[in-house]
C-alpha cells in the first residue's frame, strides 16, 4: 500500500525538516519512557512517604528542601540535601515524581492511541458511507455529526463520564511478570471510560475528513469502472474508497493523538481519569504546592507539552510528505 | 471495420427516448428557501440502435451530453426517462443475476487513463478485478487470463506488480482496455478513448481497438469530439447537439453529404492540409453553446444556425436574418446596457424613458452598437421601430414587434429525427419544406 514514491517523499521531507527530527527524537524518548517505565523507574510510583534516618517524613521533597519545625518554642530550619534517590523530588505525599512521570507517559500514550483508534473505527466508516452515498443519507448523517460538533468536547466528555461512571481496566505488566522490575505495580490501569469518551467526542473529525475524501473518490473514473464491472457498493467502499482516503486520515490521526492526550490531561486534572498515574492528575495534586514545590506540577506539565509538540511535529511531517498540496498550518482538528 | 453494415438484424443495443436530467438547487436547504430545482438537460431524448459488430460514433462539442449518454446507457447513472434494450431486455429493469450478466457483457473504456485506474492497486490486480468480482474460475486460471490479456494488448507481463503511475498514458489506456476485455464482453462503450493521449499514441490505440473488434466480434459505441477518429473507426455516426441527436447515418454519408447545418459546420471546422483551404467557405460557428438549463425552443441549434428558415412571406438575406435574430435574442434576454448608449451619459433616463426629442438619436446610437451591418430599408425600419421601444425600456414590446415579423419555424417546432437510412432533425428537410431548402441556400 505504501508506494516507493511515498517512501521517498517521507525520507526527503524528513531530511529537510529539522522540526521533524526533533519531533521524532522526542516522541521516541517518550515512547521508551512509557514502554519501559517499570524498568526505568527508581521507585514504585504508588509508594508514599520519604523518611529520614530518624523516621521523620519530609514530603514534599525536592532537589533541596527546607523544613521548619518548632523546637522548644523556637523555629528551627532543617535543610534536606538534594537526594540522589529522587531525581525529580517527591510530591506532597512523598511519591517519586520521576517514576510517576514515566508511568504517566503510559497512561497518556495509551489513552491517546486507543482513543484515536476508537475514533477512527467509528468516524471513518461513518464518513465514508455518508460521503459515498451522498444525498439524503449524507444529509441525515452529517446533521448527526454537526450535533456532535456543537458540543464543546470537554463538556460532552464530562457528561458522558457522568452517565457511564468510571471504569479502569488493569493491564498486566510484562516486565513485572518477567521478574526484571521487582517492586513495581503488577498492572497498569487503562482508564477505560476516558478512552471510550475521548473516542466518542473526537470521531466526528474523522467522519468529516473521510466524507470529503469519499465524495471526491466516488466520482473518480476507477470507481465508475468498478461499477461497470459489476462491483457492489461494499466492494467499492472497501477496495477503492477506503484505501484511497487513508492518507488524510493518517495525518489527522497523529494530530488527534496529541489532542486526545491534552483532553485526557484535562479530564484527569478535573479528577475524572480513574487512575492517579496520570500527568493531569499530578498537576492537580501539585498546584497547592506551587510556591514551595514547583516541580510536582511542572514536571508532568512539561511531559504533556513535549509529547503534544512532538506528535504535532511528526503530524506536520506526515502531512507535508503525504500530501504536498496542503500548505502551511492546516488541520483545524482538536 | 466493415464499410457497410446491413441494419436488417435485430439491434444489439436499442436506445429509445433516453433522458438524463441533473437537478440543481435540489438540496433540503434549497427546498426550505423555496428555490425551484433547475433541470440540466444533459441528455434529452436519444433514440438510436447499435447493431451487432458495428461501431457507432457519437460526436458533438464538449458539454453536449455525449459522455453522460454513454454512462447512462450502461446504467452507471440512472436515467430520468427512456429505455435501453440490450439483447432484448430493458437495461434499467435488470436485477440480480440478469444485471450481473449485463455487467459482464457491456464494458466501458474511459477517457482519462490517469483517473480510471486505482492508484493504489497494481495493474495486475486492476486487470484481475473483473474476474474476482464475477468469480471466474480458480485463482491460477485468473492469473493466466490476466497474462494473456496483457500480451494481447501489448503490455509486458513482467510489469504485473507495478502501480499505474509508473506507466505512460498510452500504456495505461491499454491497461484499461485489458480490464474491459477481461470478461469477454459483447459491447464496449469507448468514452473518448484517445483524447488524452499523444497524437502518435492515438493511432496505436485506435488500431488496437480495431483489431480487438475483429478478433472478439465486439460492438462499439465510440464517443468522441474528434472527427478524424470517428471517421477512422466508425461504421455509422450520430451527431449530438445539446442533448439531442441531430443527424445519424453511415459514416460516408455524414462526411461526404452532411445534411444538418450543425454537421456541416462541425466538418467545416476541421482544418485541412490543402491549398484550396483559402478559398473554402468556412462556416465557423458563431457564439457559444446555449446552456442546457434553458435550451432554445424548437430546434436547439437555431441560435447559431447559419440557415435559419425565415417566415414564408419574408424576403430576407440569411445574414441579415441572422443579425436580426441575434438582436432579438439579446432583447428577449434583456442583454443590452441601455444606460451606456452613446457614452458620456448622453441620454438621461428618467422614470425608465428618455425625453421624446432624443429618441431618434438614441435609436441611431443603439443601432450602431447592436448591429454590425447595414440592413435593407424595409427591415431597417422594422428594427428601428423595435429599438425605439427600448427608449422607454419596454423590452417586451420590442421583443414582440420583432417576433411578429421574424418568428421562424425553427423556434416554434422541434424538428423530428426521421426514420429513413440517414435521418436528420432539421426543418430544412421536413417534407413540406423542400422548397425552403432551396430558398435558404
Amino acid at each position: 500500500m505504501i508506494s516507493d514514491r511515498i517512501k521517498s517523499n517521507l525520507s526527503r521531507e524528513f531530511r529537510e525538516s529539522l522540526l521533524a527530527k526533533v519531533g521524532l527524537v522526542l516522541l521516541v524518548a517518550i515512547l521508551i519512557m512509557g514502554l519501559f517505565a517499570p524498568v526505568l523507574a527508581t521507585h514504585n510510583p504508588h509508594t508514599t512517604g520519604y523518611f529520614d534516618d530518624d523516621g521523620n517524613a519530609y514530603p514534599p521533597m525536592g532537589v533541596s528542601y527546607d523544613s521548619h519545625q518548632w523546637v522548644d518554642g523556637e523555629r528551627v530550619t532543617y535543610t534536606a540535601e538534594p537526594s540522589a534517590d529522587h531525581y525529580l523530588g517527591t510530591n506532597n505525599i512523598g511519591q517519586d515524581v520521576f517514576s510517576r512521570l514515566l508511568f504517566g507517559a503510559r497512561t497518556s500514550l495509551m489513552v491517546g492511541v486507543f482513543g484515536t483508534g476508537l475514533a477512527v473505527l467509528i468516524g471513518v466508516p461513518f464518513g465514508l458511507v455518508s460521503g459515498y452515498y451522498g444525498g439524503r443519507v449524507d444529509d441525515a448523517m452529517m446533521r448527526v455529526a454537526d450535533i456532535m460538533l456543537a458540543f464543546p468536547s470537554l463538556v460532552l466528555a464530562l457528561a458522558l463520564i457522568g452517565v457511564m461512571g468510571s471504569l479502569t481496566i488493569p493491564i498486566p505488566d510484562p516486565f513485572v511478570f518477567a521478574g526484571v522490575a521487582d517492586g513495581m505495580p503488577a498492572s497498569t490501569p487503562l482508564p477505560g471510560t476516558v478512552t471510550l469518551v475521548v473516542g466518542l467526542v473526537t470521531w466526528v473529525w474523522f467522519a468529516r475528513v473521510a466524507r470529503g475524501e469519499a465524495m471526491s473518490i466516488r466520482n473518480e473514473e476507477y470507481v465508475k469502472a468498478a461499477r461497470s464491472l459489476g462491483a457492489n457498493d461494499r466492494e467499492i467502499l472497501l477496495k477503492h474508497v477506503l484505501p484511497n482516503s487513508l492518507t488524510p486520515v493518517i495525518v489527522l490521526a497523529t494530530i488527534q493523538v496529541a489532542a486526545i492526550i491534552l483532553l485526557e490531561s484535562s479530564l484527569s486534572y478535573l479528577g475524572f481519569s480513574g487512575t492517579t498515574l496520570s500527568w493531569g492528575y499530578e498537576i492537580q495534586q501539585g498546584q497547592d504546592y506551587l510556591r514551595t514545590a514547583w516541580w510536582v506540577s511542572t514536571v508532568p506539565g512539561i511531559g504533556i507539552v513535549l509529547s503534544v509538540i512532538s506528535i504535532n511535529l511528526l503530524g506536520d511531517w506526515l502531512r507535508d510528505s503525504l500530501d504536498p498540496n496542503i500548505e502551511g498550518e492546516g488541520g483545524g482538528a482538536g | 471495420m466493415s464499410a457497410e453494415t446491413p441494419p436488417t438484424s435485430q439491434p444489439l443495443v436499442s436506445v429509445d427516448g433516453l433522458e438524463k436530467y441533473f437537478w440543481e438547487n435540489d438540496s433540503v436547504l434549497d427546498r426550505l428557501f423555496g428555490d425551484e430545482p433547475v433541470a440540466v438537460r444533459a441528455v434529452d431524448g436519444l433514440t438510436f440502435d447499435i447493431h451487432e459488430g458495428e461501431t457507432l460514433g457519437l460526436v458533438g462539442e464538449s458539454g453536449c451530453g455525449k459522455s453522460t449518454a454513454g454512462e447512462t446507457l450502461l446504467r452507471l447513472q440512472e436515467p430520468t426517462d427512456g429505455r435501453v434494450e440490450f439483447d432484448g431486455d430493458n437495461v434499467y429493469d435488470l436485477e440480480g443475476s440478469d444485471l450481473t450478466e449485463f455487467r459482464r457483457d457491456a464494458q466501458v473504456v474511459f477517457q482519462d487513463p490517469f483517473s480510471s485506474l486505482d492508484p493504489r492497486m497494481t495493474i495486475g490486480d486492476i486487470v484481475q478485478q473483473p474476474l474476482d468480482i464475477h468469480d471466474v474460475g480458480p485463482t491460477d486460471e485468473r492469473r493466466q487470463r490476466v497474462r494473456d490479456l496483457f500480451e494481447r494488448v501489448g503490455l509486458s507481463v513482467d510489469q504485473l506488480d507495478r502501480y499505474p503511475h509508473e506507466f505512460s498514458g498510452g500504456q495505461r489506456q491499454r491497461i484499461g482496455i485489458a480490464r474491459a476485455l477481461a470478461l469477454e464482453p459483447e459491447f464496449l462503450v469507448l468514452d473518448e478513448p484517445t483524447s488524452a493521449l499523444d497524437v502518435s499514441v492515438q493511432a496505436q490505440v485506435l488500431n488496437l481497438l480495431a483489431d480487438l473488434q475483429d478478433e472478439f466480434d465486439l460492438t462499439y459505441l465510440l464517443i468522441s469530439h474528434n472527427l478524424s477518429v470517428i471517421r477512422h473507426i466508425c461504421d455509422r455516426v450520430a451527431v449530438m447537439y445539446l442533448g439531442e441527436i441531430v443527424e445519424i447515418g453511415p459514416v460516408e454519408d455524414i462526411f461526404e453529404a452532411p445534411k444538418h447545418p450543425y454537421t456541416e459546420a462541425l466538418l467545416a471546422s476541421v482544418p485541412r492540409a490543402s491549398t484550396d483551404e483559402r478559398e473554402r467557405d468556412r462556416q465557423t460557428l458563431a457564439g457559444d453553446v446555449p446552456s442546457p438549463r434553458n435550451p432554445p425552443s424548437g430546434c436547439r441549434f437555431r441560435t447559431r444556425c447559419p440557415m435559419v428558415i425565415p417566415p414564408d412571406d419574408l424576403e430576407i438575406d440569411q445574414e441579415d436574418y441572422r443579425a436580426i435574430m441575434n438582436l432579438r435574442e439579446r432583447i428577449e434576454r434583456r442583454d443590452i446596457s441601455l444606460e451606456t448608449v452613446g457614452g458620456d451619459e448622453e441620454f438621461e433616463f428618467t422614470d425608465g424613458s428618455i425625453p421624446p426629442a432624443d429618441v431618434d438619436a438614441f435609436v441611431d446610437a443603439l443601432r450602431e452598437r447592436v448591429l454590425d451591418r447595414e440592413l435593407p430599408a424595409r427591415h431597417a425600419e422594422l428594427v428601428d421601430g423595435a429599438l425605439a421601444e427600448l427608449a422607454s425600456t419596454d423590452w417586451d414590446a420590442a421583443g414582440t414587434q420583432l417576433r411578429e415579423v421574424y418568428a421562424s419555424v425553427c423556434e416554434r417546432d422541434r424538428p423530428d429525427l426521421g426514420e429513413d437510412g440517414h435521418p436528420v432533425a432539421c426543418h430544412l428537410y421536413a417534407d413540406n419544406e423542400c422548397e425552403t431548402l432551396e430558398n435558404v441556400r
